[in-house]
């Protein structure tokens, strides 16, 4: 079967990959390894209530925990959510250093599960390999980009403030959700403080404030994460599909594990990609044109690796060395936390899905620090239940203490810090591994170093500086402990570059070796910014799909 | 981050960490293990328990929210063998124990004297899980061990968690609204009023 194009991975890449192409006029065959997730009909556990899951939804079972090794690591294993993620036992791959890498292989992939959070990329970010020698200069820049955000956030609908600052450039946003009233307090404290040098704003998210596009706004339930039957948030299943779907133009295909893109040597192009069939195990081909691989960074880089290897031993795209290296996430885990005082007659109604967000404002302008680069935070205020009573208060008591909100609200920051492409940090083909399907596995070999350490210890102290400044009491600072991989922010592996011989893709997210595939989801990342990645993968594959499209209309590919 | 604070909480009410939750905290490992043996008279007797730490007051209590079922299937499925053993040598121990002191079981007991039973037994419990903190930073082969902390802590720790994730400890204990529909960050509160299940 001969298609226009074919895009590997359905998650928030891939979903855009098919909207662009199949709008424009594409035959596009959109292949996902998992199963099938219907919008609304297939959330199991959206509108459930903690009491009707066995174990409340919260503490996990010993055998969550042996069939999850690696998703207990942290926070996303827990029973409302389990059907979406990766059971790792299934998928294994190895670590010569620790590496947490959570997935969810099904239809809309972690578009399902993301945490929202969406920031454009400022002009410093895509600067700052050429300035400081870290990584391959970006062979693009912010004004590359920026008509790409604009497309790409007016149809995902985020929410947001404008605030004017260059460190975290505006974008096009629907009405922004509310700081609650201690954040408001603590916004204008720090304003004050650092002389208006320092900003604390609403966390911008991918939660839709108004009717859009036939989806219900935010009801404010704060259980994104369980699918939304309300659309309020974006994900393939809610927005890109759709789109894709109304054109008659795609052909969506779950179970359909890719394992290489085909590569004619002749023409030195790709021709389609082979797939193997989980649910009759056989193996099949697709021919296309174009072929965008948008299977998550590691996935993508999997495929490479499988690909053209009669040609090239170590995969399609390796001729530059760099392919599976300069791995990135983004480390976190640490911050601080306090108490404030003084709003016992105020409380919030609903939940809000996102927090706040105060952005970098290390190593620009002004400042230099032991290190580079920087961190934003994100966090936010609460009010949670009364924990004061006397020591071995049980009984009537204890029942009305724990029934009441606290006197005191809190108030804490998490940092989110850059993380610095090293080529030595890698993944590579581990042949003597095979998951179910007899195909092998990935090796992590990645590791944060001094420059993140040192980042670490401004991400604790200044956050407890900023709160105490702003009256927090009791501020102290935390780090739970970060294992890379962990931020589920993984990057790097195919990254863009202006030189094939120092990257993999070039500024129109081609692989050099082969330019009728684009890879256009986290693989490309040349650096990787303080800020959540997702958006910016939104626009790269965008701006891609609009020039793969333009370059077969002129017989260029 | 909310199962955090939650945790932390509980751990703070009881005084050591919470069970099971450890995971969390610092990513320890556990074996699976085999399934414990819970009778009736453990699950009603549990009830009791649970209903003497969180009473029927203008609400329903801990009885109502059926915690000694929750406490039996938390136990069975998320707690490890080690824990389980512990726990259900505890509930022989507090019937031990109040057959000595009191000369009768627990469920024959008045409602003040099993609240008497049990505030004693809080301070037993806290006695014991410091003495325990304290070897376990003395004695790496015990930090390795990870003893469970005393039975009650446990018992209180899922009758807390059980009741306020309850359907009755949510909705009439605590306020609920499954679909807010809105936000509100600056919203009058009244003292007394009910705080938010969520």
């Amino acid at each position: 079967m001969q298609y226009d194009a074919i895009v590997v991975g359905s998650g928030i890449s891939g979903g855009w990959a098919a909207k662009e192409l199949t709008e424009k006029g594409l035959n596009v065959l959109l292949l996902e390894r998992g199963r099938d997730i219907e919008h609304i009909k297939d959330y199991v556990n959206a509108t459930k209530e903690s009491w009707e899951f066995p174990h409340r939804g919260i503490m996990p079972t010993q055998q969550m925990l042996e069939d999850y090794p690696v998703l207990r690591r942290d926070y996303p294993l827990n029973e409302t959510v389990l059907d979406l993620w990766v059971k790792d036992k299934e998928c294994p791959y190895t670590e010569t250093k620790p590496f947490s890498w959570f997935r969810g292989y099904h239809v809309g992939g972690r578009s399902l599960m993301w945490g929202r959070q969406s920031y454009r990329f400022n002009k410093w970010d895509f600067e700052a390999n050429l300035k400081d020698g870290h990584g391959v200069d970006w062979p693009i820049r912010y004004e590359d980009l920026a008509p790409w955000y604009s497309h790409v956030e007016k149809f995902a609908g985020i929410q947001g403030s404008k605030e004017g600052l260059e460190v975290l450039p505006d974008g096009e946003f629907m009405p922004a959700m509310e700081l609650n009233c201690v954040e408001k307090d603590v916004a204008e404290k720090i304003k004050k403080h650092y002389n208006g040098n320092r900003h604390l704003i609403i966390g911008r998210s991918a939660n839709i404030t108004v009717p859009h596009e036939g989806r219900t706004n935010c009801q404010y339930r704060n259980r994104c994460w369980r699918g939304c039957p309300f659309g309020g948030y974006f994900s393939t299943q809610s927005s890109t599909l759709p789109a894709a779907m109304k054109t008659g133009k795609l052909t969506l295909r779950p179970f359909s594990i890719v394992t290489q893109v085909l590569f004619d040597k002749d023409r030195k192009k790709a021709s389609g990609v082979e797939i193997l069939d989980a649910t009759d195990n056989k193996t099949y081909q697709y021919k296309s044109k174009i072929v965008f691989l948008c299977a998550s960074s590691f996935n993508s880089t999997w495929v490479l690796m499988n690909s053209a290897t009669d040609i090239w031993s170590e995969g399609l795209g390796s001729s530059s060395g760099e392919l599976g290296h300069n791995v990135m996430d983004h480390h976190f885990r640490c911050g601080a936390s306090g108490t404030v005082e003084g709003y016992s007659d105020r409380y919030t109604y609903g939940r809000r899905p996102t927090g706040i967000y105060v952005p970098r404002f290390r190593n620009i302008y002004d400042d230099k620090r032991s290190y580079v680069r920087g961190f934003g935070y994100q966090g936010g205020a609460g009010r949670g239940r009364g924990v004061q009573v006397a020591e071995f208060t049980i009984g009537a008591e204890l029942k009305e203490a724990l029934s009441v909100p606290s006197d005191n609200w809190h108030m804490g920051v998490m940092g989110f810090g850059e993380m610095l492409p090293y080529h030595e940090n890698k993944i590579t083909l581990n042949k003597n591994v095979k998951d179910k399907w007899g195909l092998p596995v990935l090796d992590m070999d990645v590791e944060i170093k001094e420059n993140e350490k040192k980042m670490r210890e401004d991400m604790m102290n200044d956050a407890k500086e900023m709160l105490e400044a702003t009256g927090v009491k009791n501020a102290h600072t935390y780090d739970y402990g970060y294992e890379v991989g962990m931020g589920i922010h993984e990057m790097g592996t195919a990254r863009m570059g202006r030189d094939p011989k120092t990257s993999v893709l070039n500024g129109n997210n081609q692989v050099w070796d082969c330019q009728n595939v684009f890879v256009t989801d986290g693989a490309c990342m040349t650096s990787a910014s303080c800020v959540n990645p997702s958006l910016t993968y939104m626009a790269m594959t965008a701006r891609a799909a609009n020039f793969a499209v333009e370059e077969l209309k002129k017989g260029n590919l | 981050m909310e199962r955090r604070e939650l945790l932390k909480t509980i751990a703070l009410l009881t005084g050591t960490a919470v069970v099971g939750g450890e995971i969390f905290l610092t990513g320890c490992k556990n074996p699976v293990t085999s399934k414990s043996a819970f009778t009736p008279a453990m699950i009603s007797l549990l009830d009791e328990i649970a209903e003497t730490i969180i009473p029927t007051t203008d609400t329903p209590g801990a009885k109502a929210a059926k915690t000694g079922a929750f406490m039996q299937i938390m136990i069975e499925d998320c707690y490890t063998k080690k824990e389980q053993d512990a726990f259900i040598k505890g509930i022989e121990e507090l019937e031990k124990k109040c057959n000595t002191e009191n000369g009768i079981t627990f469920t024959k007991l008045t409602p003040e004297k099993r609240l008497a039973f049990l505030q004693q037994l809080e301070s037993e419990a806290k006695e014991y899980n410091e003495t325990i903190k304290k070897k376990k930073e003395e004695d790496e082969k015990l930090k390795k061990d990870n003893p469970p902390p005393h039975y009650y802590s446990m018992m209180k720790q899922l009758t807390l968690w059980g009741f306020f994730s309850s359907e009755t400890g949510m909705t009439e204990s605590l306020r609920h609204v499954p679909v807010p529909g809105r936000f509100d960050g600056n919203a009058p509160y009244i003292k007394g009023e009910k705080a938010w299940a969520e």
